[in-house]
């Protein structure tokens, strides 16, 4: 396959007209960066595996957090558990769509409205791991989650990332302790993930010590109770050369400046109970000591908010499947046909197995991006979150739904909480960036960092540079004899266990795979890439697979070496899931080769550019006759 | 194709007068005939018997008329018989049950058929003008005409030659007609070709072509228009509108609903209808317009439903010159990479799509002035095309401020249908000055073009 790929790719060398240019080796020229984010990228595990480059000091060992701190969770852990499974009534909450003040009494007394706040703003002040930790327990209702979430993760992350000193110490002691409750609001009518069309506006004043902001925004979790809002809004700015210009500002906005109202809450699916409605500003004046950051730099804030907080729903997937598991083991275990159990039906099982190896690979991956972001300076872990929101979302979904399906009938109706679950976790594919826009992301993200590097070559080959292709093609033909993918995961230095040195080279060969097929991708397409939505989820699918891939090894090897219990189990899983994942990349490698049969892309787009031009199911019923 | 099968016809057509004035053999009628008649077939629910078709045995309406018309039949011996009896029969009025009823008196006056193709040819021809040229069954009922098992080759060297070449052409080309109107056969029709001329007769090869061409063909147009066009002026009109404007979003308006009112003075005031179509992205090229350059009222344009034309206007502008376009100026920090929140719009890389992966081609755009909006009316003046661009200024405030030109060719009508338009172009020459208007107004044409 990768052959025929070489072939083609030299062919298509014959096509161009300029020949031996001076031979040049390797050198990227290097633009200046135009990254989406501002913080400094020190880890870059996942994008380098877009180079095929593993750092393994960045993901093995696997991150262990220190006793005292495990002590301190273990603290924490059991009062929250306990107020969770005796005092929250999720059932109530969902059927009465609201969280009655004692519950809400209960969750500020715990201090989970500031989990993630520094001590000294009245916060617990907890690191990205133990927030994972708490995130497990707090996802036993979906409701709570969302609500806590969208108060610490979003609401109150403007102050805590670009807030001055001042904005802190006013905002974040109230909302560390729950008095005050915090909202985010970007999206507008017209505005999903469109900057350019927020059409929110705040107006200076004459004096210039207030801004009036004007405007409404939609589906603001916590819009109706919170007091505090952080506000995107488009603000005039005059830049260098004097002119003016619209740049999107942040601002801490109090419900008490008046002018702020909130609609109708909106009848929800499911986390029922959580409040998300219509917010409106009229003529409400904020003053300009509350913008975050700089007028203008609203942009940068909120993507950097959102990236951060992404991370938070990381665990909750994996905690509630853990609990289901528990719930469906206990059914399956009691209810006999035809004088079996149903846990010894080979398809109930498979279903077991299924859901055990989802949480494992959730975990995994979440602690893992935890203990990544909890390192010393400010690591860039936007992609590593983003792909653990997808495939434990996705996960989440697929995991509840067969629990469900475990109990038939049962599980169908309000008696059992399994529907009420899986009403819940459908957002979780929907919120802070739907999949498929984080597919974009991940893939995109990729793209541009491994493209920065191989332009040079690239460009060397498609001038018909014979070193650079002579070179490439020596590289292709070792690589395909030889199989020499190895990146001293295994052997005699190696850190994975050898006893799962089959998954890691696996792996190895994945990742392999995965640089050359991502090589000839950008050889292919260029910057044009971005429109080339249907490969760009495969290339997210092979990166999100990867990287679990790489988390469940790190786990596993951990696990046996420090001797935890059932470790022999975690091989098992870990082993499981990495060939599973090794068939599936080396699919979605083979269609994204060139003239791959496997591909079927061209057929979907026509199906789908039918389908919508007519807007409606197009085929004749099978009922109908001609004659 | 065509051409042979004329000279074919022609050639039968003087073959039939030969055979017309030679008294006819009529060995093969009686060997049928005389045979005795095979039981029953089945066909569906309906048993009949087999020499004779259902029709026949049909309980027939007003038995003294028939026999009336039978008489005079008999009477008149020369060629032009059968069209004659569909002319005297269709005195009252000219359809079906008219049709059927000559083709009874036909099939009752002689039991051997005699000159039957004759007559068959003369029904096909007179089909359209009985409006019966869509309906299976008549051609079913006309086939049925045919004596059964006569022409059925009964041995090798009747089948290798073309045994009863003339009736079988004559069946031929019923189905010919069939085709050419898009009627598909039915099973009646096969199991009656398969009784007259065999299993493999010419006919029955025709049917099966038939069977396999027309229901693929049936659905091949993918914007049908229905035979029968409804009759009342606004849903006609909105069936046209959205017909040529085939987008899904444009909405229709109906501006004025046709209406008649005496004023006091006793005239009769005719509100004609207006009828308007305009998509969304019409409303906002419109508000864009630049208000210094008019927007014209054109027309009238004609549209063809399959026998029936009807009119609609435009309201159109000229092509923007290139000088005068006002470029949307993005903002270079909200649009670009930055622009969306969640992922890179774009990456910034010096690479594009390779040859090999570049599959888009040169389309050479022939840029046009914009249509904002289309419309049919009832009457084609001014002042009622006036009242549509009035109504339209609710959805488009800007056409306030634009100069509205009229340029209205002089078709009037609304309704035409194609005797309409040969009937006018017959008897009405136009006036002179009429001619030089349009005259006047393609010079105008064709320098805009130039411009």
């Amino acid at each position: 396959m990768n052959f025929s790929r070489l072939l083609s790719i030299s062919r298509s060398l014959k096509l161009s007209t300029s020949l031996f240019p001076p031979p040049a080796r390797l050198t990227a020229p290097l633009q200046p960066r135009r990254s989406v984010r501002t913080s400094p990228s020190s880890a870059a595990y996942a994008k380098d595996l877009f180079l095929g480059k593993v750092n393994q000091k960045e993901v093995f060992p696997y991150p262990e957090i220190s006793n005292e701190e495990l002590q301190e969770i273990n603290q924490f852990v059991p009062p929250v558990e306990k107020f969770f499974s005796e005092e929250v009534d999720s059932k109530k909450i969902d059927e009465e769509a609201f969280i009655p003040p004692e519950t809400m009494d209960g969750l500020k007394a715990l201090g989970l409205f500031g989990i993630q706040i520094p001590e000294e703003y009245g916060g617990l002040g907890l690191s990205n791991t133990m927030f994972a930790r708490l995130g497990e327990i707090i996802s036993m209702d979906g409701a709570i989650t969302v609500t806590l979430a969208a108060h610490q993760s979003i609401g109150l992350k403007g102050i805590l990332l670009a807030g001055t000193e001042e904005q802190k110490a006013k905002y974040l002691p109230r909302l560390a302790s729950g008095e005050h409750i915090a909202a985010f609001c970007l999206t507008e009518p017209g505005s999903g993930s469109d900057a350019a069309s927020i059409q929110c506006r705040a107006k200076l004043t004459e004096d210039g010590k207030h801004f009036l902001l004007n405007g409404s925004k939609i589906w603001i979790s916590n819009g109706g109770i919170a007091e505090i809002m952080t506000v995107f809004a488009r603000t005039e700015v005059v830049d260098k050369d004097g002119q003016k210009k619209d740049k999107i500002t942040a601002f801490i906005v109090e419900k008490a400046f008046g002018g702020v109202s909130c609609g109708k809450p909106e009848d929800k699916l499911g986390i029922r109970g959580s409040n998300t409605c219509e917010v409106t500003f009229e003529d409400t004046k904020v003053p300009v000591e509350n913008v975050i950051g700089q007028v203008g730099d609203g942009f940068k804030i909120a993507v950097n908010i959102l990236n951060s907080g992404r991370f938070s729903m990381g665990t909750a997937g994996a905690g509630m499947i853990k609990r289901l598991i528990e719930m469906t083991a206990e059914y399956a275990g009691t209810r006999k046909q035809f004088n079996r159990k149903l846990s010894e039906f080979g398809m109930i099982q498979e279903k077991f197995a299924l859901m055990a190896q989802y949480a494992y690979v959730m975990e995994s991956m979440a602690y893992l991006t935890a203990g990544i972001m909890d390192r010393p300076g400010v690591p860039d872990c936007s992609l590593e979150a983003a792909m653990v929101k997808i495939f434990s979302s996705e996960g989440a979904w697929i995991c509840t739904s067969e629990a469900l399906q475990v109990l038939g009938g049962l599980g169908y109706t309000k008696n059992y909480p399994y529907e009420r679950y899986l009403r819940d976790c459908r957002i979780l594919q929907i919120f802070e960036g739907t999949n498929e826009i984080l597919r974009m992301f991940v893939a995109l993200t990729g793209m541009q960092h491994a493209g920065k590097i191989i332009t040079g070559k690239i460009k060397e080959m498609k001038k018909g540079n014979v070193g650079t292709v002579f070179e490439f093609c020596k590289q292709k033909i070792m690589e395909n004899l030889g199989k020499t993918a190895n990146f001293g995961l295994t052997g005699k230095d190696g850190v994975v266990h050898p006893s799962l040195a089959e998954s890691a080279t696996m792996f190895e060969e994945n990742v392999v795979e995965f640089s050359s097929i991502v090589e000839s991708l950008l050889y292919r397409y260029g910057k044009t890439i971005v429109d080339e939505q249907l490969l760009l989820k495969r290339v997210a699918d092979i990166l999100i697979h990867l990287y679990a891939m790489t988390a469940v090894l790190s786990r596993a090897s951990r696990s046996i070496s420090i001797g935890l219990r059932n470790h022999d189990h975690e091989v098992l899983l870990a082993n499981n899931f990495c060939k599973d994942a090794y068939f599936k990349i080396n699919y979605w490698t083979a269609q994204l080769q060139r003239h791959s049969p496997e591909n079927n892309d061209d057929n979907i787009k026509k199906i789908a550019q039918f389908v919508l031009e007519k807007r409606a199911y197009t085929c004749s019923h099978p009922l109908d006759r001609t004659f | 194709m065509k051409i042979t099968r004329f000279l074919m016809r022609t050639q039968h057509a003087g073959w039939i007068t030969l055979f017309v004035k030679t008294p006819i053999k009529p060995s093969c009628f009686h060997a049928a005939l005389l045979r005795p008649p095979i039981p029953r077939i089945c066909i569906g629910q309906e048993a009949r018997w087999i020499h004779c078709g259902s029709t026949v045995y049909k309980d027939k309406p007003d038995n003294s008329d028939l026999s009336k018309l039978f008489e005079n039949e008999t009477k008149a011996k020369s060629l032009v018989t059968h069209d004659d009896l569909f002319e005297r029969t269709a005195k009252d009025a000219k359809n079906k049950a008219s049709f059927n009823r000559v083709v009874d008196v036909f099939n009752k006056q002689d039991i051997r058929r005699r000159g039957h193709v004759e007559f068959i040819y003369a029904a096909l021809q007179k089909m359209p003008e009985f409006g019966v040229e869509r309906d299976l069954a008549v051609y079913n009922k006309l086939l049925d005409v045919f004596p059964k098992e006569v022409f059925v080759p009964r041995n090798f060297i009747q089948r290798m030659f073309n045994h009863y070449p003339r009736q079988q052409e004559c069946a031929v080309q019923v189905l010919e007609q069939m085709e050419n109107y898009g009627i598909v056969p039915n099973v009646e029709t096969k199991v009656l070709l398969v009784q007259i001329f065999g299993e493999k007769g010419h006919p029955v090869r025709k049917y099966q072509r038939l069977m396999y061409w027309l229901p693929k063909f049936k659905h091949i147009n993918p914007f049908p228009v229905p035979f029968e066009l409804t009759q009342d002026p606004i849903d006609l009109a909105r069936f046209s509108l959205t017909r040529i404007a085939n987008d899904l979003d444009a909405k229709i308006t109906v501006y004025q609903y046709p209406s008649t009112d005496v004023t006091e003075t006793g005239e009769e005031v005719t509100q004609p209808h207006i009828v308007g179509i305009q998509g969304p992205e019409q409303i906002s090229l419109l508000a864009k317009h630049n208000p210094n350059r008019p927007v014209f009222v054109e027309g009238p344009f004609p549209l063809w439903l399959r026998k029936t034309c009807v009119q609609y206007y435009l309201l159109r502008a000229d092509l923007v010159p290139p000088e005068e376009r006002v470029q949307d100026e993005p903002d270079p920090e909200l649009v670009g990479p930055n622009q969306c929140l969640f992922y890179p719009w774009q990456i910034d890389l010096d690479l594009s799509r390779d040859m090999g992966d570049d599959f888009s081609y040169d389309v050479e755009d022939v840029e046009e002035g914009p249509v904002y909006a289309m419309c049919m009316a009832g009457q084609g003046d001014q002042a009622t095309l006036a009242r549509w661009i009035c109504g339209l200024q609710e959805t488009n405030p800007i056409l306030g401020r634009i100069p509205t030109v009229f340029r209205l060719e002089s078709g009037s009508r609304e309704l035409q249908t194609a005797a309409d338009v040969q009937h006018d172009s017959g008897q009405n020459s136009q006036s002179g000055s009429e001619q030089e208007h349009i005259i006047e107004e393609e010079q105008l044409h064709s320098q805009r073009m130039k411009q």
